[in-house]
């Protein structure tokens, strides 16, 4: 009876309505009844289950209001246990493995410093072969007519400032590449950038290590420059090739809807 | 009127009110006698809201609205790496610390004092050969991490607009960490050690303005020795650690504030 009478009064409502009616947020499904619905219609034991607890419900909140007792609200996921047990799992991992490496490959330990004899390998450690190998760049280093085919500077300065230069480059990058893209499909030729940036850093590295590479020194050095472009090019041309697919879906329903010519 | 408080809860008089029938009373009150003991009410309430929450028609998610799942899930496994270098700067720390009970900065001795306490660790220390094998392999663990972590940030564009400060932060991170393997690698003062510091001192002395007064802060002169060793040491041990320290908190805050860019 209720349900029918607020229905009409609704409807007279709708018809005296000229504002063309409440804003269209209208719930999923008009004839799902809502969860107090649901519980108020339904009849006997377990209605009167419900009374009971809405009674013991409404007894619980009023003595937690009139009593001191605190509750919090719970804003996150308590760091205990939750986090703490998760990242303790991934470190314990991590930290296994580095144990386990640590025994299987002990570190070699060589000869002791000595100033009198130069030994034939001279190398920092792996992580530092690309800024070692940047100082091996003196043939490209420019010569000046004008200065009677002088260097402009010496080759170790040459390749000290080409470390500041690649450690500049990479530091200017946000500044470089604006907008919102995040995947290298969306733009190809960062990507490119890096992919070269990568194979470059390779490349020099080898570079740096080139008395124990099997190959002529000329070779080595032209790789070092000609790889890292190739690579670029090559990862150009595959992410521009994969954003068409990828645009293609987004740009289906505008084909379909164009005329055929 | 009574002092006594009324009860506004007074389940028998509520039972009275009502005109039940004989099966309804004995249903109420043995309900109301097990939810005084068990408090039943919370679990079947519990009950409820779990049963509304599995019928409950979620929101699409980001992922599923945009249909990403399928382009980013192989990014994923890359979203630990700054972690790992933390754990890994961690276990270095540690490793490095007991060392530095056994370790001495010196080029005295023969062949030097460094070089016999490194031998000392590795040979006659329990447990030394490992320790420094832990120190070492974190430490390499470490740079690769930082390496991998700062390609992820490239290649999905985690760099881009308000992330600028911490693009900048992460490049002196890594070249403080580089800076901190190569101190390191000096430290054992054997033939490697001594010539990738005599690079390092060029390179300082190649530097125009700033190269000889560079080497003579970095290097402690114009040649490598005892000074050389002693300033290594200290950056390793003193220097860099807490430098380090406060940038990693710094760029780890500033993640926690701007929270993690994932790809979109």
């Amino acid at each position: 009876m209720t349900g029918n009478e607020s229905t009409s009064e609704n409807r007279t409502d709708e018809q005296l309505r000229t504002d063309g009616g409440p804003p269209a947020t209208v719930p999923p499904d008009d004839e799902t009844p809502t969860w107090r619905e649901r519980k108020e219609r339904t009849q006997g034991l377990s209605r009167l289950t419900y009374e009971y607890f809405e009674r013991a419900r409404r007894e619980d909140q009023d003595l937690r209001q009139e009593s001191d007792y605190v509750e919090r609200d719970v804003l996150a996921f308590p760091t205990w246990p939750h986090e703490i047990i998760r990242n303790l799992a991934i470190t314990s991992f991590f930290i296994g493995i580095m144990i386990l490496v640590s025994a299987v490959a002990p570190p070699h330990f060589g000869d002791p410093a000595d100033p009198a004899s130069t030994p034939a390998i001279i190398l920092p450690d792996w992580y530092l072969y690309w800024s070692f190998g940047l100082l091996h760049l003196d043939p490209i280093n420019p010569e000046l007519a004008i200065l009677g085919d002088e260097k402009i500077m010496g080759d170790e300065m040459y390749g000290v400032l080409a470390n500041g230069v690649v450690v500049g480059a990479i530091a200017l990058v946000p500044f470089l590449n604006k907008g919102s893209a995040r995947r290298p499909v969306e733009q190809p030729f960062w990507a490119a950038v890096g992919v070269g940036g990568v194979v470059f850093s390779i490349t020099l590295g080898v570079l740096a290590i080139q008395n124990l590479v099997p190959l002529d020194l000329n070779v080595i050095f032209d790789l070092t420059f000609l790889l890292p472009v190739i690579a670029g090019i090559i990862t150009y041309a595959v992410l521009k090739t994969m954003r068409e697919g990828y645009m293609y879906d987004l740009n289906r329903r505008y084909y379909r809807l164009r005329p055929p010519k | 009127m009574s002092l006594e408080k009324k009860d506004e809860h007074d389940h028998k008089a509520w039972l009275e009110e009502r005109d039940l029938t004989a099966v309804e009373s004995i249903f109420l009150t043995s309900l109301i006698w097990l939810d005084r003991r068990f408090r039943i009410v919370d679990y079947l309430e519990a009950l409820e809201t779990m049963y509304y929450r599995v019928n409950l028609q979620m929101p699409k998610s980001h992922t599923e609205q945009y249909n990403l799942d399928n382009k980013f899930w192989y990014w994923y496994p890359l979203y630990s790496l700054g972690f790992l270098s933390i754990v890994a700067y961690l276990v270095a720390a540690v490793t490095g610390a007991i060392l530095g009970f056994y370790y001495a900065p010196s080029t005295g001795g023969d062949p030097s004092a460094a070089y016999n306490s490194m031998l000392f660790i590795m040979e006659d220390l329990q447990f030394g050969f490992m320790l420094r094998s832990i120190h070492r392999w974190s430490a390499q663990f470490m740079l690769a991490a930082v390496f991998l972590h700062m390609l992820r940030v490239y290649f999905t564009g985690a760099y881009k607009e308000p992330r600028e400060l911490n693009w900048l932060l992460g490049v002196v991170l890594i070249s403080l960490t580089l800076l901190f393997g190569y101190t390191g690698y000096l430290l054992p003062w054997k033939q490697l050690s001594f010539w990738a510091g005599q690079i390092g001192v060029e390179m300082a002395l190649a530097t125009p303005l700033v190269g000889e007064w560079a080497a003579q802060l970095i290097f402690g002169g114009f040649t490598l020795g005892e000074s050389t060793l002693i300033r290594m040491y200290i950056l390793h041990v003193f220097v860099l650690p807490f430098v380090v320290t406060a940038l990693i908190a710094l760029h780890v805050g500033i993640v926690w504030v701007q929270g993690i860019a994932e790809p979109h």
